[in-house]
């Protein structure tokens, strides 16, 4: 990586970056900073809509003790074990392409389609898929696996995990597609110079090719994290809404059952602050990590 | 913010500004303002429209009807926005933050109407529909505080229990007579099981069977609607077994078997299209399913009638209906005499014959000519949602309580991730959460209910 | 022999992901291609006689055109609008000589974080005050806002493996600092940026929430939005709705299988080192 700043050591003052980020800078304070003020002052309030009264932090108290709100932030939590899961799958796919099988580009013309599917679709035909009768379960049991039938969206113990399985089906084309890319980019003496060394071809991946991509592996997987903290309320309000029971509750489906259903914005304020924070100490631990293996 | 500082600026000429301009978008060429004496049919009305999901049709009948009326007041114009389900409260709640949108809007029966009542959303009917006219008006109850009425309703729904006569006689049940008591229930589900065919067939995913179980079993050891007001805002506690009573015998059904073992996967539509493949033998629909499994072929394997009787009280015999959703003249309308107007022509017999004939729902208006009515399951459905008692329970729980508590509580037992006890308390929680978070609300209410 | 049973473990694999991934069409396809009665008499069957009028009735019953229109117009310009912004940012953030790289980039990392649904009812309330609900511009400012810390993230990304010779050369050959970006460093990133465009649109072509609550009326819905309507609460004919799924798909769909090489090209050169 080239560090710009340290190449010219005449450090000219330049005034034209400052100029070409105004329009960034702009649209940042209006999308987002004048409504993150907003919804910070109105986390103090308590109440709803037409009947708002100043109530301190109360909001964060009851948000503490509310086993469902709990409950979500933990299933955010579950969520982001998606994340290897998607990584691993993705690149054994994208490895596979790689070696040049038939019809690789077909595959991943196919494979990148469930990434330009709407929720909405996604979640109407997962629910046949997934249901206690559906599609699924019925080829189970026509092929005799009874002990693999489960309910998967109606059980509140798995109905978090049958939503994760959705989401990395949903990520994996982009990832497949984002690593091809990596991969075919590579410059081709790496992968011939190990074959010639003898390496199985297991070694060969281990080894020589996947520190290669080490850069778009991690680009890869904070996405995917942040999909999972963030950006996953359509999957689950289409798929299950929360339920049975909400076992498949999530931070930001809080917000919006809260917020937008019924009309309590200071405490569904005060959950998006915690969600917020959640992303931020991820965050942070991720630039830590970064600086960490750029100095290394 | 520079915004803060422009909105506080120009707030009121903005908010009026607004609402012209949401008005003026839809490229009319009046342009309304307050006037002294004010022509009721001129102007422009944006009418926020639920009922397709009740009434298949309803949509395209009201469109056509407002052609009717813009011909006959050419001076009038109409826009009809179909709100969806999902967004109905949510989408006006954000509307009426800023004071501004439709002119009428729509909600569900009682609580969700009368809470923009009392947040001061809606605007009195006195003065824009003639008392006369509401006199017509059927169900007006569900949304009375104050003294007054505060919104109109369009059709009547009721909740009949069905039952499959030809899967009744399959396992050896007289196919004409469905079950009057909660032992007859379990021994009809015990006979229908040992045949192969599951008795019941529902589908909760989306949660709605747990309010519904609640308002037609839940509540026959009540006696009044004050019980179900002394519950959320008085001093009754829902662990009281004449309340949550009802959770126990849900339980039963399920641990014996007689629901659809897929009832926590599927919604409540899909729930009921697997009743009419003759996949189950009784389920609770409305009257609308009722109709379209007429229409399709199933009339003469049609039972109707009020869900088996299991408690004491005076609520035990009445029929779970209601008028479902209801119109009201929002606050910040400036064209409110023509919204009334409109409102009172919607309810004029011809037009409540040209609904019926469209949608084949009851309209809920004392003028309705129920001679209209041929098919007999429609005739019996019809004069069990005229009953004079009648309650549907969940329109009396605070949207809060009904979304977090009745319906989760539902989804927790038919799920099995709840035992009964443990999802009483569940709810008796959600109440007290919905007290101490929406205090105004609360104290409304308890004002309303007389507590 | 063992290359064919390792072959066929590969090809399983791919196929078993490829049979996943095609599923949610084909199903809806299938269902819309049925009758209510054919429907509620099998669900998960496949149509014998299939039938295009859930399709008709999709398109006479509501303005799907107009619907289609309003989504194309928002998705193209919200995007350029945050392409070009991203554009700007980016090149001053890597190649200007400027304070605070960093901080701008992490900031933009953390705004990526942020689910529109916290964003939403400030949002609302700013468009009323600025007389813009109901139009479509709300919706494309909300929309071009949301795209710009991913695209800031995604460019700045790419161009840090632009050399930087390139640069110095038309530096030194007296070039302004914009017509490097654009005779330059545009060209370059010309892949990188269609791969940007492609994804946002996606997003932009499929999101719900924001269009269903900032455009109320029925002319100014974008197809997403309007065809969200009948999905209802007791929506009682699923191949219908089915039919509207399939019918908000398919733009994106060809639009997809008739640029995918120019898509795949564009994220070769816009991830690969």
């Amino acid at each position: 990586m080239l560090l710009n700043s340290k190449l010219s050591s005449r450090r000219r003052p330049e005034r034209w970056p400052y100029l070409f980020i105004v329009p960034m800078l702009v649209t940042l304070a209006l999308i987002f900073f004048y409504p993150l003020v907003t919804v910070i002052r109105d986390s103090f309030y308590g109440g709803s809509v037409g009947g708002l009264s100043y109530v301190g932090t109360a909001n964060y108290v009851s948000l503490f003790h509310d086993p469902i709100f709990i409950h979500a932030f933990v299933n955010n939590l579950k969520l982001l074990l998606t994340v290897p899961v998607t990584t691993v799958i993705a690149l054994a796919a994208a490895l596979i392409l790689f070696e040049n099988i038939r019809g690789w580009r077909i595959y991943r013309v196919i494979l990148f389609l469930p990434y330009i599917i709407p929720a909405t679709v996604v979640g109407l035909s997962f629910s046949y898929l997934l249901q206690g009768n559906g599609i699924l379960n019925t080829m189970l049991r026509k092929l005799g696996l009874n002990f693999a039938v489960f309910d998967w969206i109606g059980s509140t113990s798995i109905s978090i995990y049958s939503i994760g399985a959705v989401i990395i089906w949903a990520q994996l084309g982009f990832g497949v597609v984002v690593l091809t890319a990596s991969l075919l980019s590579l410059p081709n003496e790496v992968s011939e110079a190990a074959v010639v060394d003898g390496a199985t071809r297991w070694q060969k991946h281990r080894y020589v090719i996947i520190p290669q991509i080490r850069e778009t592996i991690q680009f890869l997987m904070v996405l995917e994290a942040i999909t999972a903290l963030a950006w996953v309320f359509p999957y689950v309000y289409t798929l299950t809404k929360g339920g049975p029971a909400n076992s498949s509750m999530v931070m930001d489906l809080y917000i919006w059952q809260y917020g937008f259903g019924l009309g309590a914005i200071g405490l569904a304020a005060a959950a998006a602050v915690y969600l917020l924070l959640l992303s931020s100490i991820l965050i942070f631990i991720y630039s830590r990590l970064r600086r960490k293996q750029t100095s290394s | 913010m520079i915004f803060s500082s422009f909105k506080r600026a120009s707030l009121t000429a903005v908010l009026s500004a607004s609402v012209l301009i949401v008005l003026a978008a839809c490229g009319s060429n009046s342009s309304p303002t307050a006037q002294k004496t004010v022509d009721p049919y001129t102007g422009k009305l944006v009418y926020w429209f639920w009922a397709e999901s009740d009434v298949p049709g309803s949509t395209a009948w009201m469109q056509a009807a407002i052609k009717r009326y813009e011909a006959l007041h050419p001076a009038i114009s109409i826009q009809l926005v179909p709100q969806g389900s999902d967004t109905l409260q949510g989408a006006f709640e954000t509307t009426a933050q800023s004071k501004s949108g439709p002119d009428i809007a729509m909600q569900w029966a009682t609580l969700p109407v009368l809470t923009p009542v009392w947040r001061g959303q809606v605007a009195s009917l006195k003065g824009l529909v003639s008392s006369t006219e509401m006199a017509n008006w059927l169900n007006t109850s569900e949304n009375v505080s104050n003294g007054e009425v505060w919104a109109m309703p369009l059709y009547l729904l009721g909740q009949p229990f069905v039952w499959n006569k030809a899967l009744f006689q399959q396992a050896g049940l007289d196919p004409n007579k469905g079950p009057s008591t909660w032992a007859e229930f379990l021994a009809d589900c015990a006979k229908l099981k040992a045949a192969g065919i599951t008795p019941i067939t529902m589908g909760d995913k989306d949660g709605f069977f747990g309010s519904w179980f609640q308002g037609t079993v839940g509540t026959q050891n009540l006696n009044s609607v004050k019980d179900l007001q002394d519950l959320y805002a008085g001093t009754a506690k829902f662990t009281d077994p004449k309340y949550s009573g009802y959770l126990t015998l849900l339980a039963e059904l399920k641990n014996k078997g007689y629901i659809n073992s897929d009832v926590s996967s599927i919604d409540l539509t899909q729930g009921w299209q697997t009743f009419a493949q003759g996949k189950g033998a009784m389920t609770w629909t409305t009257d609308g399913n009722v109709a379209s499994w007429i229409k399709a072929g199933m009339g003469s394997k049609l039972g109707v009638q009020s869900v088996p009787k299991v408690g004491t009280g005076t609520l035990s015999t009445f029929y779970t209906a209601t008028q479902s959703i209801s119109a009201f003249v929002t606050s910040w309308s400036t064209q409110k005499e023509a919204a009334g107007a409109f409102l009172t022509w919607i309810h004029q017999p011809e037009n409540l014959t040209s609904w019926y004939n469209a949608t084949k729902a009851f309209p809920a208006d004392k003028r309705f000519d129920s001679k209209l009515i041929t098919d007999p399951i429609m005739k019996q459905l019809y004069a069990l949602d005229t009953l004079p008692n009648q309650l549907w329970a969940e329109n009396y729980a605070p949207p809060q309580v009904d979304s977090q508590g009745l319906q989760v509580a539902g989804q927790a037992i038919l799920s099995g991730s709840s035992t009964p006890t443990q999802a009483a308390a569940a709810v008796q929680r959600v109440i007290d959460q919905w007290r101490t978070q929406q205090p105004a609300d609360w104290k409304n209410y308890k004002t309303w209910a007389g507590l | 022999m063992q290359k064919w049973g390792a072959a066929l473990y590969r090809h399983g694999f791919l196929v078993f992901l490829a049979i996943a991934s095609i599923y949610p069409v084909w199903f809806i396809l299938q269902t819309s291609l049925k009758t209510n009665q054919q429907y509620l008499l099998d669900p998960l069957g496949i149509p014998l006689h299939p039938i295009f009028g859930n399709f008709s009735t999709t398109f006479s019953a509501f303005p799907v055109a107009r619907w289609t229109l309003n989504s194309v117009i928002v998705s193209v310009f919200s995007v350029l609008g945050a392409t070009l912004i991203a554009l700007l940012a980016s090149y001053a953030m890597v190649f200007g000589k400027m304070r605070g790289v960093q901080v701008l980039l992490n900031t933009n990392i953390a705004l990526m974080v942020i689910p529109p649904v916290t964003l939403l009812i400030p949002m609302f309330i700013l468009m009323v005050d600025l007389h813009l609900i109901n139009t479509l511009l709300s919706v494309i400012i909300f929309y071009t806002g949301l795209f710009v810390p991913f695209s800031v993230f995604f460019l700045v990304n790419f161009m840090r493996s632009v050399p930087y010779e390139l640069i110095e050369a038309a530096k030194i050959d007296g070039l302004s600092p914009f017509a490097i970006l654009r005779r330059i460093v545009v060209p370059l990133s010309s892949a990188a940026l269609f791969t940007l465009m492609l994804v946002n649109i996606i997003y932009a072509w499929n999101e719900l929430l924001v269009a269903l609550v900032f455009l109320q009326q029925q002319n100014s819905r974008t197809l997403m939005a309007g065809l969200a309507l009948f999905q209802g609460r007791y929506s009682t004919n699923q191949p219908l709705v089915m039919a509207g799924a399939f019918v908000s798909v398919l733009p994106v769909l060809l639009l997809y299988i008739f640029g995918q090489r120019f898509f795949v090209k564009g994220m070769m050169a816009g991830i690969g080192k």
